[in-house]
């Protein structure tokens, strides 16, 4: 497959009477994108907000986030299956609208979602501060169980980013990549001398606010799989995921999967990039057992030389990623994992909840467990009754002089194990 | 701002006093800079001063602890300073574990902060790394000149009462505590890089070394005890009163292997135990407490077990590494092989 | 075929017809320490107690499913529940807020359903 994206980088958001782009600048009229969310009939109300890089506001609770994006050559269009009609996707044109992202807010129950701050200590450790942000708020209709809700939300929101990034696909882009994922007997002919290299991406897939939908699938359902690189930055993979905010990975984080971007840098140079596996994270333990024995079945299939192998989430995960590592070890294929830690206040209680001698090349997304104290920020979009409640905060957090005292797993994409971020610990 | 009090220890060798032959050289304070107080002078610049020098012989210190604790404590409580530094020491083994035990007190008794330099295998830096900054050094006093710097920074650091990072950037040896900082490159390509070395075969450093746990699968079910010969092993530190091979009470290096022959009760008039770790009282009282010789003899008789083996192997686990650990089991598992021996119960503490 | 081992009342109501529920009212190391119990007389651990990314002090319920038939004591199993309690262990406790209890069983009973549901 090839896929060939074009950047339009956006240094700001304004709402307007007409969306469009010009000279950098996406303009939104927001009462187009209203009626397009409120086609779903379990959504009541829905408000839009701006947020900028350095502007003070906090943003929670997140939900998800979502790069504006849309296809100029098919086939197919962006988040198939879901959004757009079922194709295979991943190969012709994408627009993508760099700077910008769409965060939907919305509270599906009463704790767990992010926060973004825009300027302060909070927005070093989000990647989404440097973004402008469309924030879009979601009012559900009286009685709606938490499943519609979820659903709704994460429907709507792809909506609007796909609607949003529709404005760009008549526009020239200021930067073009390209990306080829030949097929393997190709991709070895044309590097024969270069180690084959795979990555092993496991997704999120308990149940209620801990799914990843792949082309619409569930993909708690689906055994061990592989696609094209190409497909994931076409919106493939979409996040349903709402729990444990710092390592959770958003719809954006899958859109723009680090560790394919800097394995593509280095392909063709010091390895050859030749497959991509997915594989969930379900709660039975045989399910565990089955879907790495497969990640395994394939890589040793595949003849790989080393993977890497990224995780998502906190806790029972750790079970996965340590069986993912070990029998793709003794395959004889080196690995390296990327995780984060839960390691205590103080650092000192053990980081993982699972290990193994197996996993001896390790990248760290840092200590989850760490405690900042934001400061009050002059706007909140969203609300503050439940920092409280949100992952590490704990109750007193919100001080009487604005400000907040949370562990760092309260801030979206703190401790990313996709490795999107530069936090690590020691 | 004035500058920070320094007080340096060091041992009789760095003082100048000589090697060996000296190192029972008791405890003085001599005013201002003495040997590589000199060098650590230079680094600080205007920020702080060395006020005073504490030197002590290694042997003095290791086999009078007590009493070189309490002078050196004094010593440096009159002078009062805002940071000790001790060594650094490199691969010495006994020098380390003087800093390391001295650091220690400071930092408790005084309430004043510590810090030292070791080389990673220096045995005081798994006895002390993770109650203190421990700079990473070379081996050799060679390396002095890359200690130095790294030292006085961190030091200045600690007496200013700053935030420490991580590891990885203040140079001091992991110490089981994890610190979060901001690395140059993302998570990603840290993980591609890493990939590129391991499938190379070139050396990479992992980010976080797993829990050192040496899992053995446990061997099958003895079904069948009526026929067999059972040994007792334990690292609860039971020895014949007077500890006749002097298993030291912590980080023990060696193992005692003993006759049991027409033993039949561990009383406290032969038996007692050499741990350092726990409270003896009950163990020295009956020692089957720990080394249930006393019941193996019951099942003996009630043809339970077929017999009990005639040794017994025993140690301190206390501060024991794994490696020497490693190291006795295997001597004695093969003994014990060789004994013919089918079953081993062991107990800890 | 199975036991679900919960303090979720959700769970309870959810299953009690068609499963063998074992319904404690305890806290969420209460149930991790009864689920520990269970294993060491035999049953085998099916759903991995630390299930869902709510951390340990963000939720006190817990929902377990463990094998009916008791064999010899499980190692695997054992592992799981005795790394967990220690995970568990390691989150402060906190006050977790009245009006959030219902959701935090809506989440459990999901988890848990999501689970048991799929794999009949």
């Amino acid at each position: 497959m090839k896929l060939e994206v074009g950047y339009i980088q956006i240094r700001d958001i304004s709402l307007a009477d007409e969306s469009r782009i010009d000279d950098g600048v996406l303009y939104i009229n927001t009462k187009e994108l209203e009626e397009l969310a409120l086609e779903d009939e379990h959504l009541e109300a829905v408000s839009f907000d701006v947020a900028r890089p350095g502007e003070s506001i906090r943003i929670t609770p997140v939900k998800d986030v979502i790069e504006p994006r849309a296809k100029v050559e098919g086939p197919g269009d962006v988040f198939p299956g879901v959004v757009t009609k079922m194709s295979t996707v991943g190969s012709g044109k994408t627009h993508v609208l760099r700077g910008a992202a769409v965060v939907t807010v919305g509270k599906i129950v009463g704790f767990q979602e992010g926060i973004i701050d825009m300027t302060g200590l909070g927005a070093e450790y989000t990647p989404f501060s440097a973004t402008n942000n469309l924030v879009v708020n979601f009012t559900p209709k009286e009685g709606l169980t938490a499943h519609e809700y979820e659903a709704a939300i994460r429907k709507a929101g792809l909506k609007i980013a796909y609607a949003v990034g529709k404005l760009g696909v008549s526009h020239k882009p200021d930067e073009i990549k390209v990306y080829e994922f030949p097929s393997i007997i190709e991709a070895t002919k044309l590097y024969p001398d270069l180690p084959r290299v795979g990555y092993v991406l496991m997704l999120q897939s308990q149940g209620l606010l801990h799914d990843t939908y792949v082309y619409g699938v569930d993909m708690k359902q689906s055994l061990t799989t592989m696609l094209s690189p190409t497909e994931i930055m076409d919106g493939a993979i979409l996040s349903g995921n709402c729990v444990s905010a710092c390592d959770k990975n958003t719809t954006y984080h899958h859109q723009n999967n680090p560790v394919i971007e800097d394995l593509f840098e280095e392909h063709g140079k010091t390895l050859n990039f030749v497959a991509l596996i997915i594989t969930n994270e379900n709660v039975y333990l045989a399910d565990k057992i089955r879907s790495s024995d497969w990640t395994a079945k394939l890589v040793n299939y595949l003849d790989l030389d080393g993977v890497i192998i990224s995780q998502e989430g906190f806790g029972n995960p750790d079970t996965d990623l340590i069986m993912n590592c070990k029998k793709i070890e003794e395959t004889g294929t080196h690995t390296v994992i990327i995780t984060d830690e839960y390691a205590g206040r103080d650092g000192t209680s053990q980081s993982l909840a699972d290990a193994d001698p197996s996993a001896d090349a390790l990248v760290t997304a840092g200590n989850a467990n760490q405690v900042v104290t934001l400061p009050k920020l002059d706007r909140v979009i969203g609300t503050l009754d439940y920092t409280d409640k949100i992952a590490g905060g704990y109750a007193g957090s919100l001080a009487d002089d604005g400000t907040i005292t949370v562990e760092i797993q309260a801030i979206t994409g703190s401790t990313n194990e996709l490795g999107f971020s530069r936090l690590s610990a020691r | 701002m004035s500058k920070f009090r320094v007080v340096h220890y060091i041992n009789q060798f760095y003082a100048g006093i000589g090697g060996e032959e000296f190192a029972d050289h008791k405890p003085e304070v001599r005013e201002g800079v003495v040997g590589p107080g000199m060098a650590l002078a230079g680094a600080f610049g205007d920020k702080a001063e060395i006020i005073s020098t504490v030197v002590c012989g290694d042997s003095f210190f290791n086999e009078n602890v007590a009493e070189a604790k309490k002078t050196i404590l004094d010593m440096v409580k009159k002078a009062n300073p805002d940071i000790f530094i001790a060594g650094p020491a490199f691969n010495a083994g006994r020098y380390g574990v003087a800093c390391g035990t001295i650091c220690e007190a400071v930092k408790e008794e005084l309430n004043i902060p510590v810090i030292t330099g070791m080389f990673e295998e220096n045995p005081g830096t798994d006895m002390f790394k993770d109650k203190m900054y421990i700079v990473a050094t070379k081996p050799s006093a060679a390396g002095m000149r890359d200690a130095i710097p790294v030292i006085a920074a961190l030091a200045l650091k600690l007496a200013g009462k700053e935030k420490i990072g991580a590891s990885v950037e203040e140079g001091y040896l992991p110490n089981n505590t994890r610190v979060n900082f901001f690395e140059k490159e993302r998570g990603s390509r840290r993980a591609v890089d890493m990939l590129i070395k391991k499938m190379a075969g070139k050396p990479f450093v992992t980010e976080y070394p797993m829990p050192d746990f040496d899992r053995v699968e446990p061997n099958p079910a003895v079904n069948d005890f009526k026929s067999i010969t059972v040994a007792l092993v334990t690292s609860g530190g039971i020895v014949p009163k007077g500890n006749p091979d002097h298993i030291e009470s912590s980080s023990a290096s060696k193992y005692g292997e003993y006759d049991i022959t027409g033993v039949n009760d561990l009383t406290a008039e032969t038996y007692e135990t050499a741990h350092g770790g726990y409270d003896p009282v009950y163990a020295n009282a009956d020692a089957d407490r720990v080394l249930p010789v006393d019941v193996m003899r019951d099942f003996e008789r009630e043809g339970i077990i077929g017999k009990l083996h005639n040794k017994f192997y025993t140690t301190v686990g206390n501060g024991t590494s794994t490696k020497s650990s490693k190291q006795f089991a295997a001597e004695y598992a093969q003994k014990l092989k060789n004994d013919n021996v089918q079953a081993v119960i062991l107990t800890s503490t | 075929m199975d036991i679900v081992v919960t303090n979720n009342p959700l769970v309870k109501a959810q299953y009690e017809d068609r499963y063998t529920v074992n319904f404690i009212e305890t806290d969420l190391l209460g149930i991790l320490t009864a689920v520990r119990n269970l294993i060491h007389k035999g049953h085998q651990l099916l759903t991995h107690p630390l299930m869902g990314s709510v951390k340990p002090n963000e939720s006190p319920y817990k929902s377990v499913v463990i094998s009916k038939i008791t064999e010899s004591t499980n190692a695997q199993s054992v592992t799981v529940i005795e790394e967990s309690i220690q995970a568990a262990k390691k989150f402060s406790p906190r006050d977790i807020p009245e009006q959030c209890l219902n959701d935090l069983q809506v989440v459990d009973l999901s988890l848990i359903s999501s689970a048991i549901d799929y794999n009949k």
